[in-house]
């Protein structure tokens, strides 16, 4: 019978930097929540943004600025879907759903995806894609 | 566990280092995941660090000569230990004309040839016009109607000029030639009380402290950022100070270096006056050159400053040791390329209290009787009291190499195409300081593995070693003659003919003949004979023991015999080329002898390589070349 993978759990400091104001400690984002802003981070990040990373992200701005329609929404899943299972080994992605919002001129993103070795329901995370400059 | 680690200089190093540490000293995990915000700021910091570190590292690395690699930290260093790099020198030539003035109305006592430019190139000179220039007024008297400029030396370059006027007020000023490229040489300074004296002091250029008393008119130079210059004055202390309101007067010539050299036609573009001041334009004869451009050097390189300050800083101005006569004569003699000195206890028979330098210029094989007069003068100053020192002409040994290139006929355009690649490498080799120096080495190996990573399609190579010298023999007198090589003789065969010579003709003798060997029975030393061709292939010895061989110091002495012509010239001197295998495959440039690979004596055949190309993968048809081959009897 093959061993069953159980983390102890995620710790992610906040890019708020407040302050928890009983410890004075830093707030801290933890499991879901930081598997969720890791995702986010990932998809937001351009190739060779983070140093000696060339990578390292998605290339999502390439195509935000194409089309709208579908071709553009399958380009976009595609490579959300790269990106995730390329950096981030916590999760394991169910879907990635992105439709063309033609009224607003963006892309509704979102991802569903199961925590590896976390005994939580399958997550879902949304947000949209805008061609702002 | 403590952040020890700080020596790194990778990025992806002081990131684990990081990591290493939140995982032993933190209650985050995420860490690891390249997504996380945790892992954002750990490359921020390592990023940081990383800066940080490679900033420390270019500090240090520029605080010490040896390792500093910016020319204006390098030349800072040298200036701490008293050495000034040497200048950017500008092309001489040697130029005579007259002045007619016969035809003026006026009959002038003198001439004055006014000072910046006399000359210019005649046409264009590899698609550049260069200006030649002289650094002071010369004057000449009339005589029967006729002035001469006999012997005049220009230099090439711009003729500059700067002034200064002395602010006393001012703590900070600095006397500075704002254009590179300066011949520090060819700097004049004099300077006046003020601006409207018409008296000027001329200052000399000086090096050092030596006899400088405070009433000294010197001035000192330093290589300032831009290859541009200083000029330093006195402070009263050690030289004349100056006083407030002094003007100072500078001409200069910024030059092109080594691109004026082998000018050797000029026309005449200078200013003339006569004793009354009135310009004379007319009557000016057609400039003869004496001595065609030359001498032009670049400023003294990184690498060389980094080698010769040290060494002029120990040898203290002082010529003792060979190294120092080696540190200094560059410093006098810019244009040496490589400089090999030895003391007379060296040489055998010893000579005790002789120095003996040989010099390589840049341009040409020799330095020439009238520089190496000059030398052993600027020499006296430096050296020892008693000791006498001789210059002795460069003598080259050459290096040929016979390859034999195996090559894999499915990886190669074709044989041309790889050989010219070879070749190509072969040159820059030739060209490299490696060789081209006293000292130098022919490494064997490395030669090898130049030929093997020339081309991804050549399987390996046979390469055999020949070195040669070149006897010119005294033409119709007897002369005895005795040619080193400074490596050991490889004895190919007891039967003789293990050196090639070219062909020569000697006095009672009608026929072309050769040199031969003949080992003795210890095989370290033979004797010489005559021989000739009556074939390719087979000699008659027409007259024996003409001379003797030593194998072993790689000797060649010949007897009273009476030359009368070669079948080789260079450069229109008769030459006999002496050549054989030298014992090992390493040959060194021993003492004054000045190794050079001959490109052009040296052969490359191309084989295909019928078992690597699967043409014949048992090897049946597969060329076999000897290592050991004798080859000819004589030097084609």
């Amino acid at each position: 019978m093959p061993l069953e993978r159980v983390s102890q759990g995620f710790k992610d400091i906040s890019m708020s930097f407040q302050v928890n104001p009983l410890t004075f400690d830093l707030i801290a984002t933890k499991n879901e929540t930081a598997i969720a802003r890791s995702l986010r981070n990932l998809v937001f990040t351009l190739p060779g943004e983070r140093f000696f990373n060339q990578n390292l992200g998605s290339k999502v701005s390439r195509s935000i600025f194409e089309n709208i329609d579908d071709i553009s929404a399958s380009i976009l899943s595609n490579e959300i879907r790269n990106t995730i299972k390329n950096y981030e080994p916590r999760v394991d992605v169910i879907a990635v759903d992105v439709s063309p919002n033609y009224d607003d001129g963006e892309f509704n993103v979102t991802i569903r995806y199961k925590i590896i070795g976390v005994d939580a329901l399958p997550q879902q995370l949304s947000f949209a894609l805008q061609s702002t400059r | 566990m403590a952040l020890v680690n700080f020596s790194n200089l990778d990025f992806d190093q002081i990131k684990t280092s990081i990591k290493e540490y939140l995982r032993s000293n933190s209650n985050f995990t995420d860490y690891d995941f390249e997504g996380s915000n945790l892992s954002v700021i750990i490359d921020v910091l390592a990023y940081n660090t990383y800066i940080s570190s490679y900033n420390a590292n270019m500090v240090s690395n520029e605080v010490f000569i040896d390792s500093a690699t910016l020319r204006e930290n390098v030349v800072s260093l040298a200036r701490n230990i008293g050495y000034v790099p040497r200048s950017r020198t500008a092309a001489r030539a040697n130029i005579s004309f007259f002045v007619d003035t016969t035809a003026l109305s006026t009959n002038p006592i003198s001439l004055t040839l006014k000072k910046g430019v006399v000359c210019t190139t005649s046409g264009s000179f590899g698609n550049q016009s260069y200006r030649f220039n002289i650094p002071n007024d010369i004057t000449a008297p009339v005589v029967n109607g006729i002035a001469f400029f006999d012997n005049v030396d220009v230099y090439e370059g711009v003729f500059l000029t700067s002034n200064f006027t002395v602010d006393s007020n001012n703590p900070n000023q600095r006397f500075t030639l704002n254009n590179p490229y300066t011949d520090t040489s060819l700097i004049n300074v004099s300077v006046r009380n003020t601006s409207s004296s018409t008296v000027s002091r001329k200052y000399i250029q000086s090096k050092n402290l030596f006899d400088i008393t405070s009433d000294s008119k010197v001035f000192f130079i330093q290589e300032i950022e831009d290859q541009r210059y200083e000029l330093i004055f006195g402070d009263g202390i050690f030289g004349t100070k100056l006083e407030n309101g002094n003007y100072i007067e500078v001409s200069y010539v910024s030059t092109s270096g080594v691109d004026g050299n082998g000018v050797s036609s000029f026309i005449f573009n200078g200013r003339i006056v006569d004793n009354n001041s009135r310009v004379v334009s007319t009557g000016i004869s057609l400039i003869t050159v004496n001595i065609a451009s030359q001498g032009g050097q670049e400023i003294e390189s990184v690498n060389s400053i980094k080698k010769y300050a040290p060494q002029i800083y120990s040898a203290q101005n002082r010529a003792v040791t060979a190294s120092d006569y080696e540190a200094i004569v560059p410093l006098i003699y810019p244009e040496a390329e490589s400089v090999s000195v030895f003391g007379g206890e060296d040489v055998v028979p010893p000579k005790y209290g002789k120095v003996f330098i040989s010099i390589k210029p840049y341009n040409g094989p020799y330095v020439p009787d009238s520089v190496k007069d000059n030398l052993k003068a600027q020499l006296k100053k430096y050296s020892v009291a008693g000791i006498v020192t001789e210059f002795l002409d460069l003598k080259y040994i050459y290096v040929e190499t016979d390859l034999t290139v195996y090559y894999n006929t499915n990886s190669a355009p074709s044989a041309d195409y790889v050989k010219s690649i070879i070749s190509s490498n072969i040159t820059t080799y030739a060209d490299s300081s490696e060789l081209n120096q006293f000292g130098a080495r022919f490494k064997y190996s490395k030669f090898l593995k130049i030929i093997d990573d020339s081309h991804v399609s050549i399987t390996s190579n046979i390469t055999k070693v020949i070195m040669r010298r070149d006897l010119s023999p005294l033409l119709n007198q007897f002369a005895d003659y005795e040619i080193c090589y400074g490596n050991a003789f490889h004895i190919k065969t007891c039967d003789g003919y293990n050196i090639k010579s070219s062909g020569f003709k000697v006095s009672g003798l009608l026929d072309t003949v050769y040199l031969g060997d003949m080992p003795n029975s210890d095989q370290k030393t033979g004797t010489i004979f005559l021989f000739k061709l009556d074939s390719p292939t087979q000699a008659t010895i027409v007259k024996n023991n003409i001379g003797t061989i030593d194998y072993e110091k790689g000797e060649i002495k010949l007897y009273p015999i009476n030359i009368i012509s070669t079948l080789k010239t260079f450069q229109g001197n008769s030459i006999i080329e002496i050549s054989t295998a030298p014992k090992s495959n390493d040959v060194i440039g021993l003492q004054d002898l000045y190794l050079q690979l001959d490109i052009n004596n040296s052969t490359i055949n191309m084989l295909p390589d019928v078992i690597s190309s699967g043409a014949d993968p048992s090897g049946s048809t597969y060329l076999v070349t000897s290592s050991y081959s004798n080859g000819t009897l004589v030097r084609s």
